[in-house]
């Protein structure tokens, strides 16, 4: 079904493959590319920050350092999420121009690893899919399931999130 | 190959140089005269140069090299350091730190600073005997030549320098081709053969490893101890052999025979590098095997020159000896200090602060367990602890003075831009603060001082009709007190015009005509951006920009900042801090479910809030016949969980500020590590950081200045709304 597409990337290299970690929020299953998380932990309690937005749920301590964690239903537009049994945070790093950032993702559950060609990979659709264009990086699908593949970068840019931050403060 | 290691250290060794240097040509402005302070200079300037030089840093090499030939000159006594000299060499050190900037940064020297740097060079001349650069330096060795003939003959006015690198020389980060470079720009490289005796084969080849040697014939006019220095770097790990000129035979023979290369190959090579005749090498070697034959054992080389001509290297190795001693005794003072990577520190003092932490959930474990043995040794480490704690925090710490020191250039030249006559006055330059606080007080320092020469001390015309002294005085001082650190900067100027302030803020709509301003309140507006007192704007300052960034550094710093003033007599600012930004004193408390501190440091007592006073329908109670107003953290911060039942008030102080913060219930004391809160969170007031509790949660820490003025802000937005609902209603 995404030959028209495949053929476009199968010109560039046909072996490339990467790795996305696959969680579910809410109804929805999204990827992040393996490389960009660092952890998974166990939801053991946050704390909450006051004042700040709905999508920034507090910060936790990660083995001496605190992280903020990010209520990622909230930042993709969804309502927030309810703590469950197999709530869990993805701890991310991304490496921004100045330094390096690390944020937790709290997410309904935690999948698996799973290896696309990057030919497999299909581009973000330009509507549809609810969610900010530039958060998608594109769409893996997979027994009958949509995976939508984050772009972490964009979905989560630290300058963005201080914005956000400040307008709500404000 | 990676040189970036050494270069650092050469970058780091530069900056203090140039500061040395600053802070010796200022002395001697103030008429030092002293060859310690001339020496100091000197060699200040020399050892950039010749650390420039290893790096091939060829633009700090050439203007620093004539820099240092005034200099030397003035330590000779064959020009004055007068004043004139002095105001031109201070801006050659300005462009000498210009150009090691731009070899940090790896740019390249713009036309404009070149320009700069040939106009300061030509108003040099004048200092600069022609004859000077040609003139040989005198050679130390000199008097150990017992041959003089052999002075005249092609290639004996020639150092020889011999050298066999250590194996990791590359792998150090050096490289010996720079050593050579260096070595070039002393003179002339006359001669130089490599050795490559010591290469293994192909197979055994380790590209990382230096196997080759040296043979240096060298024309210069450097002394001994120059040519030492090109390899200081290498020094330890080096087998190094310096012959003057006009070394006679035997030194050269006594050369062969300590190095490890086959005899008669070094023998080739001295003679095709003309430091010796072929008969005189065959000669000295013949003569060694005589005297072998003659008796049973093998004669040791040195016995054979002791006999023949014994006193040239006799003398020779004397000042070696003398100069390696020097050299020794240097090396040890330097040793006292060891340099170390900031963030290595860092990394250590991060560390200690979660031993602090875990150790608080050790006691914590220990209580609950009730074992008194337990408990006992659970004290004895939490003891211990807090001295690794102090002692790690002590590290970092490092005396203001270095950074008050600064400010006699600034004061210098920005009196000196101004025409006026303003000294420095330091006192407590060796109160310690945290080295990453000395960094970010440098720039409100700056501010306020250069605002005090240019708004404060009134011109000398004033000045004298007013019957002070025509030179006015600045003060920057600093002392410990109660765990802070306060810095004052005072000046004996004209002092802050309160009504004129209160003008200019009317004028600029910052106040309404009608209020009544405390002397505090008024002396507050001054930080307020957009508020400029001075009728002339000048390029130094003045433009109102400025003294609210001032403020906000300091604020950052969880410091506050206050202004003592009189007209006529002068300003005082009065500059608080905290030691350390690492690690807090606090309160633990917890309000609304989240567990917040307040630093201890801004406590002044807890109580119980219903035990107060309550003042009917305001945030104040009523403390031992003093209002004082209250925010409630709960409220402040709209958390959701109720408050409980018997809420308590931590009373806070800030400089001239009291305030209560209601919070559900206080924990006690606790000391604890700052971990910053991270970018996103940047915009948040209130919170200056968060750290971890013994139970591994995480609290936020308050700050409290911040959250004392976000509070006013909200109030003040809230009563405007009031009171553009009832303007609604009513029109």
């Amino acid at each position: 079904m995404n030959q028209s597409s495949g053929k476009k990337k199968n010109t560039v290299a046909a072996a490339l493959t990467k790795q996305f970690l696959t969680f579910r929020v809410g109804s929805e299953h999204y990827g992040l590319e393996l490389n960009q998380t660092r952890e998974i932990i166990e939801y053991a309690g946050i704390t909450e920050v006051p004042l700040m937005p709905n999508f920034l749920r507090g910060v936790i301590n990660l083995r001496g350092d605190v992280v903020p964690v990010i209520d990622l239903s909230v930042r993709l537009g969804r309502k927030a999420l309810d703590i469950q049994k197999r709530s869990c945070i993805i701890v991310v790093e991304l490496h921004g121009q100045d330094q390096d950032h690390v944020l937790g993702l709290l997410v309904d559950a935690v999948s698996e690893v799973i290896e696309m060609a990057e030919s497999d990979i299909e581009e973000a659709p330009s509507f549809g899919a609810n969610i900010r264009a530039e958060f998608i990086q594109g769409i893996a699908k997979q027994e009958d399931q949509f995976i939508v593949l984050l772009d972490a970068n964009n979905a989560l840019s630290i300058r963005e999130l201080a914005h956000l931050v400040e307008a709500q403060l404000q | 190959m990676n040189l970036d290691g050494a270069l650092k250290t050469f970058f780091a060794e530069a900056e203090e140089l140039l500061v040395s240097m600053e802070s010796a040509m200022l002395r001697m402005e103030e008429g030092d005269t002293s060859a310690d302070t001339m020496n100091e200079l000197f060699r200040a300037a020399h050892t950039i140069k010749g650390s420039a030089g290893l790096f091939g840093l060829d633009a700090i090499v050439a203007f620093t090299h004539r820099v240092e030939n005034v200099l030397d000159r003035a330590r000779d006594g064959k020009v004055e350091m007068s004043q004139e000299l002095l105001s031109l060499l201070l801006p050659c050190r300005d462009h000498i730190a210009t150009l090691v900037a731009h070899a940090m940064k790896q740019e390249d020297n713009d036309a404009e600073c070149l320009a700069h740097g040939q106009g300061l060079l030509e108003s040099l001349q004048p200092w600069l005997d022609s004859e000077d650069a040609e003139i040989a330096a005198p050679i130390g060795v000199e008097n150990a030549s017992s041959d003089l003939t052999l002075a005249t003959e092609p290639g004996r006015d020639l150092w020889h320098i011999s050298v066999r690198f250590g194996p990791d020389l590359l792998r150090n980060g050096m490289d010996p081709l720079s050593i050579i470079r260096f070595l070039g720009s002393l003179g002339e490289l006359v001669h130089i053969t490599t050795i490559e005796d010591h290469l293994p084969e192909l197979a055994l080849f380790d590209p990382e490893q230096l196997y080759l040697g040296f043979e240096i014939r060298l024309r210069s006019d450097a002394d001994q101890q120059a040519i030492e220095e090109a390899f200081t770097f290498v020094r330890e790990e080096a087998e190094l052999r310096i012959l003057p000129p006009r070394s006679n035979v035997d030194a050269y023979i006594k050369l062969i025979k300590s190095l490890p290369e086959f005899i008669h190959r070094l023998g080739e090579i001295l003679i095709k590098s003309q430091a010796l005749t072929y008969q005189e090498l065959e000669h000295a070697l013949s003569t060694q095997k005589q005297q072998a034959k003659a008796s049973a054992s093998v004669p040791l080389l040195g016995e054979i020159l002791v006999q023949e001509q014994a006193v040239a290297p006799a003398v020779l190795n004397a000042a070696l000896d003398k100069q390696k001693k020097n050299a020794e005794k240097q090396a040890s003072q330097e040793s006292r200090f060891i340099r170390v990577d900031a963030e290595r520190l860092d990394a250590l003092i991060n560390l200690i602060g979660e031993l602090v932490i875990n150790r608080q959930r050790v006691d914590l474990l220990a209580g609950k367990l009730g074992n008194s043995q337990l408990i006992e040794a659970v004290t004895a480490m939490g003891g211990f602890t807090e001295q690794i704690r102090d002692a790690a925090l002590t590290l970092r710490m490092v005396p203001i003075g270095d950074s008050f020191q600064r400010f006699r250039r600034v004061v210098r030249d920005t009196a000196k831009d101004l025409g006026k006559d303003i000294e420095l006055h330091i006192e407590g330059a060796e109160t310690e603060l945290d080295r990453s606080m000395v960094e970010k007080l440098t720039d409100p320092l700056t501010h306020i001082v250069r605002n005090a020469i240019d708004h404060g001390i009134e011109p000398m015309t004033v000045r004298q009709e007013r019957g002070k002294p025509a030179g006015g005085t600045i003060s920057l001082t600093a002392r410990h007190d109660a765990g802070n650190i306060v810095i004052g900067i005072s000046d004996d100027g004209g002092g802050l015009d309160l009504e004129r302030i209160r003008q200019k803020a009317i004028a600029n709509g910052l106040l309404d005509e009608t209020t009544n301003l405390t002397r505090h309140e008024l002396y507050q507006l001054i930080f307020h951006p957009g508020l400029s007192t001075a009728e002339q704007v000048t390029n130094l300052s003045g433009r109102g920009v400025g003294m609210d960034v001032v403020k906000r550094n300091i604020e950052a710093l969880q410091g506050g900042i206050e202004i003592e003033s009189e007209l006529g007599v002068g300003t005082q600012f009065t500059i608080r801090l905290p030691l350390t930004l690492a690690i807090i004193d606090g309160f633990h408390v917890d309000a609304g479910g989240i567990d917040f501190i307040v630093p201890q440091n801004t406590i002044l007592e807890c109580v119980d809030l219903p035990s107060t006073h309550h003042i009917e329908g305001q945030h104040c109670v009523n403390l031992r016949g003093e209002q004082v107003p209250f925010i409630r953290l709960q409220e402040l911060f709209c958390l959701t969980q109720k408050p409980g039942r018997r809420e308590k008030m931590v009373v806070v102080q800030f400089g001239e500020d009291r305030a209560g913060i209601v919070v559900d219930d206080l924990h006690g004391e606790i000391q604890t590590v700052v971990k910053p809160m991270g970018p996103i969170f940047q915009a948040l007031k209130g919170i200056g950081g968060s750290s971890l509790l013994g139970t591994g949660a995480v609290a936020l820490i308050l700050d409290v200045p911040q959250l004392i003025s976000y509070a006013v802000n909200v109030e003040n937005r809230r009563n405007n709304s009031v009171l553009a609902d009832v303007q609604r209603s009513s029109s």
